[in-house]
């Protein structure tokens, strides 16, 4: 009898596998979430995560969407386009969700975006920048947050009126996110009169970036820019301490110099340096300050520009699904299109910008660590606290 | 009932396997199964190609994902630098990183044994690095993304499937030529293998031609498949050149068929963890896929030296008397 | 000049801890000629039992080394013992079966610190992490100079058992001629064992070092696995001499690479000279000077 066994294996397995999925009756409207929850980017997609589980109970705790209740199905994409790219065929095609969300690095947003536009699937982006992702005419990806060359527009105020620096270093992490940011943060120098001396990427993870640092000492910019996720900043502003360099001030290009976690591993080497910023508690916008403290009160953490994303992609997406004539993606992408709401991240509202379509517009910011804490210092309007300029690091880290 | 394992029947179980492989996505109307099916299809690739060097001739190669991932630029490369359809690659992605192979083994094949191994790491990795930095070239880290030309899987699928059915083919084919027997002669010994006449270089290397031209191939279906390429996912030491590997050992080193089964074994055990048994189970259980495997791999290796094509005598006796104990002797296939 | 200065003595400290990763390697390749793919993990797996004792029991990275190289020992012991020696004994087709095994034991490792601990970053914060002083302008960061003491002290030691023991003076033999060690009835299984857990202990000690400077993930071995065999091959394998040299080198060849070349081809540079050390020098500096 064992000439089927082989076989008889093979039908097993394929039985097993392909053991019906139930599809019952849809009490729940579901929502695939991409996002990185375990990986290099897990902290990222922590925040995010939680947020969402915030929205989501609250939603469905007034009403839900007209009387159904909805369900992020989240998936892990590990940091990488790949996956990223399976977990989005899964949610369309065996989940079938009615549109997805989260899109955390650009890379792994790239990948999504194009499984989604191929399959006609509702994408809102909430993190994701590189700003190619809305330039492909991709009519069925709609971007809630600000593109990366428009993360540093804020700042640039503030160095032609404070910072005033004659030359500047860009180090950027060697990723999608760190190569697009750099590229448009050098033009923007050349704009503005800067010159940049020196533009280099690393490889991130690296443990010494001594070698990277002793050329920044050497060529003695008046500005520091360094576009790096958490653990790169904290060591980058270690070994900067440990070298001595004396710029006139170091700024991080968002991502890692913006997390709570960031002063905790950078110790007093954080002190007073300064970020891009996407968002901030004490902006005036309907809910922020609300989020902040409800986060905080439930994690015991800090929130900060990536988790106000989510939790407001969250609301967006709740009131798309209310507004759309039916869940078929062509009315979803219709509802994305009429979208113009109010959210704790700020107005949301899907317009062409240049060669970008679906493309949500906003301000950005400027933040500082000031004892420890991130204040938003810049524009004046909105500022918490007075940015501290110009700033002596001797003594700050000593 | 006899303890012999009746050769005559495999045939049988491997047409109706391959029938099954042929039926499946007309038998399976779900587009998630597909692509899981065209994943294991690619790895059947992989797998195959790093056995004929590895398993076959003895080279053994952690660097597999040059040739993955030079096939995969070579296809990414027509859309970003010539504006030409990424479907040139299948046609080229093949060639070009073969001529790598013959660049590689007239480094490498002057080591042996362990040091072959470490080499191949060492241009692995190299590779990788300059695809990372060389960013005209490259686009680096942005990566290279196309829009994929069907919508459907079905067109996928069968491509992914008559590319396997071509790689294990070719190199059954290869196998049962006199190529086939100075390779394992090469294997089993080296030095013998010279004595006797044999250019242990000429055959190494035309081993190694075979195996990267269908790894390169790979490289250029998963562009055209996956859309989306960057130096991490194509030329990754532990997610391609490892994997291959293991898919090898999985299966069994030294057969035709088993790094085959080693693929699915592989994509369908960490797909079911991945997604906690498709749900019946608590969802921590996703986070042990990888280290389901792992474990597997060291059962084994330490059980099952052959892998499981290998020894698949072993395990039937295992399964039809539990205290049977015979140490069949398997060679090759 | 200036520059250059900084960038020798960033390489030279960063030697040092190479140097300990390389030593427990060249002894697992000496003595059983196969590679142990392994190495970085049970690094890794130390550097978690140092933030255990760190976040949950206050102890000092460097305290911690007395529990985590002995706690290593014992992994390497057990894994040499039942999972790589028994090995030996069946037949396989490829004679790289232990190579393989240690792949095996590494992703396990991986995955069962990723599946206790999640993939985030951990890091130990101390007083003295971010402390350096300074020889005119040159700066030089405390833990990396003690960490390089450290590595200095346990070389010595590891000398004095190497050269002064029975067990060492098995081991060195096997490690340069195993079949004449065998003829002379040195227990092989034994030495081995002993072998595994001693390279496994000074991982674990390079490990422990890095923590207060570096930070921690399950994946973070991979690349140290890497510079472990780029030591081994440029030392040459089983000289525990050609491993110090070797990881100096490595350590200045990075930082001056990165410094002169390019930040992201650093492990480029590294894996360049291996080569250039594969193939012209098969044997490594071992060769040259016959230690």
């Amino acid at each position: 009898m064992k000439k089927f066994f082989r076989f008889s294996l093979v039908l097993i397995m394929a039985l097993a596998l392909f053991a019906p999925t139930a599809s019952f009756a849809q009490e729940t409207i579901r929502v695939g979430i991409i996002l990185p929850i375990s990986g290099g980017q897990a902290s990222f997609g922590e925040i995010e995560k939680n947020s969402f589980d915030i929205a989501m109970e609250e939603i469905n705790g007034s009403g839900g969407i007209n009387g159904k209740k909805i369900e992020f199905l989240y998936e892990d994409d590990t940091g990488r386009p790949d996956v990223a790219r399976s977990a989005a065929e899964k949610l369309i095609n065996k989940d079938k969700v009615a549109m997805l969300g989260g899109g955390y690095g650009s890379s792994e947003t790239m990948a999504i975006a194009g499984v989604a536009q191929q399959n006609r699937m509702p994408f809102l982006i909430n993190t994701g920048s590189d700003d190619k992702i809305t330039e492909k005419g991709w009519d069925f990806v709609f971007r809630l947050n600000p593109y990366a060359s428009e993360y540093f527009k804020g700042l640039e105020s503030f160095l032609t009126e404070v910072v005033k620096p004659q030359t500047c270093a860009i180090l950027y992490e060697n990723t999608n996110f760190g190569t697009s940011q750099s590229k448009a943060f050098a033009t923007a120098c050349e704009r503005l009169g800067i010159k940049v001396v020196m533009t280099e990427g690393y490889e991130k993870g690296g443990v010494d970036f001594k070698p990277l640092l002793i050329n920044v000492k050497k060529a003695n910019p008046d500005l520091i820019y360094m576009i790096s996720y958490l653990m790169d900043a904290s060591l980058l502003m270690r070994q900067s301490m440990e070298l001595q360099l004396n710029p006139k001030m170091f700024i991080g290009g968002g991502a890692g110099f913006t997390l709570p976690e960031f002063p905790d591993n950078a110790g007093k080497a954080s002190e007073k340096v300064m970020s891009v910023t996407l968002w901030y508690q004490s902006l005036p916008y309907p809910g922020a300050l609300d989020y902040f403290t409800k986060y905080k009160e439930r994690f015991k953490k800090n929130t900060e520009y990536h988790g106000a994303e989510a939790y407001s992609a969250a609301y967006v997406i709740a009131d798309v699904l209310k507004r759309a004539k039916s869940l078929s993606p062509d009315d979803i992408k219709e509802a994305l299109l009429a979208t113009d709401m109010k959210t704790c991240f700020g107005p949301v509202k899907f317009v062409k910008v240049g060669d970008k379509i679906n493309q949500n517009v906003l301000p950005t910011y400027v933040m500082q660590w000031i004892d420890g804490k991130g204040e938003l210092v810049w524009p004046k309007e909105g500022a918490g606290k007075p940015y501290v300029y110009p700033v002596n690091w001797q003594k700050e880290w000593k | 009932m006899g303890n012999t394992f009746n050769w005559r029947k495999i045939p049988w179980a491997k047409v109706l396997s391959v029938a099954f492989l042929v039926l499946f996505p007309l038998l399976v109307d779900s587009d998630y199964y597909r692509h899981l099916f065209i994943i294991a299809l690619m790895w059947v690739v992989i797998g195959s190609s790093w056995n004929l060097l590895s398993g076959y001739t003895g080279q053994v190669s952690f660097g597999h994902a040059i040739f993955f991932g030079v096939g995969a630029y070579t296809a990414g490369l027509f859309t970003t630098k010539l504006s030409m359809s990424a479907w040139w690659g299948m046609l080229l992605g093949g060639p070009v990183s073969l001529l790598v192979g013959i660049v590689i083994g007239w480094i490498c094949f002057r080591l042996r044994g362990p040091y072959f191994a470490l080499a191949t790491i060492a241009i692995g990795e190299i590779f990788r690095q300059v695809a990372e930095n060389w960013i005209s070239f490259t686009e680096g880290m942005q990566g290279i993304l196309i829009i994929q030309t069907f919508r459907s899987k079905i067109p996928y699928y069968y491509l992914a499937l008559g590319l396997a059915i071509a790689c294990v083919g070719t190199i059954a084919l290869v196998l049962r030529s006199k190529w086939g027997f100075y390779f394992i002669a090469i294997r089993e010994d080296q030095d013998a293998a010279e004595a006797l006449g044999i250019s242990s270089y000429r055959y190494k290397s035309l081993s190694l031609m075979i195996s990267s031209f269908f790894t390169g191939l790979a490289g250029a279906f998963y562009m055209n498949y996956m859309a989306f390429i960057d130096p991490q996912v194509v030329f990754s030491l532990h997610y391609i050149s490892i994997m291959a590997i293991l898919v090898g050992i999985i299966g069994g080193v030294g057969t035709i068929w088993g790094p085959a089964v080693g693929a699915f074994i592989m994509v369908l055990l960490q797909e079911t963890f991945r997604s906690s048994f498709y749900g019946l189970v608590p969802r921590w259980v996703s986070e042990a896929h990888v280290l389901v495997f792992g474990l597997l791999v060291i059962f084994v290796i330490r059980y099952m030296a052959n892998g499981m094509v290998g020894d698949w005598p072993k395990i039937q006796q295992l399964w039809s008397r539990p205290k049977a104990v015979s140490s069949p002797s398997v060679s090759g296939n | 000049m200036q520059e250059l200065i900084q960038a020798l003595v960033a390489g030279v400290l960063m030697g040092g801890i190479y140097a300990l990763i390389g030593i427990g390697m060249t002894l697992i390749m000496g003595v059983m000629k196969i590679i142990n793919l392994a190495h970085g993990e049970l690094m890794m797996v130390a550097m978690y039992i140092t933030y255990v004792l760190a976040q949950y029991f206050g102890l000092d990275p460097y305290f911690s080394l007395l529990i985590a190289m002995p706690s290593l020992f014992i992994i390497g012991v057990l894994i040499q013992k039942y999972l790589l020696n028994p090995l030996l004994k069946v037949d396989s087709i490829l004679p790289e079966n232990q190579v393989l095994m240690t792949v095996g034991v590494g992703m396990v490792l991986t995955e069962v610190m990723r599946f206790i601990f999640q993939a985030d970053f951990k890091s130990v914060k101390t007083s003295y992490s971010s402390t350096a002083f300074y020889l005119g302008t040159i700066s030089f960061n405390l833990p990396m100079v003690v960490a390089f003491g450290i590595a200095v002290a346990l070389t010595i030691c590891l000398f004095y058992f190497l050269l002064k023991t029975d067990v060492g003076k098995s081991i060195r033999a096997t490690a340069q001629n195993k079949e004449a060690a065998l003829l002379m009835g040195i227990n092989a299984e034994k030495i081995t064992v002993m072998t595994y857990g001693l390279g496994a202990s000074l991982a674990a000690a390079s490990g422990t070092l890095l923590l207060p400077i570096y930070y921690l993930f399950p994946s973070i071995g991979g690349p140290f696995t890497l510079k472990a065999f780029v030591i081994t091959m440029l030392g040459g394998m089983g000289s525990t001499v050609g491993a110090i040299v070797g990881g100096v080198v490595l350590g200045v060849a990075e930082s001056l690479g990165a410094t002169y070349i390019k930040m992201g081809l650093k492990d480029s540079v590294a894996m360049f000279i291996f080569l250039l050390v594969l193939i012209f020098l098969p044997g490594g500096l071992k060769r040259l000077t016959k230690v």
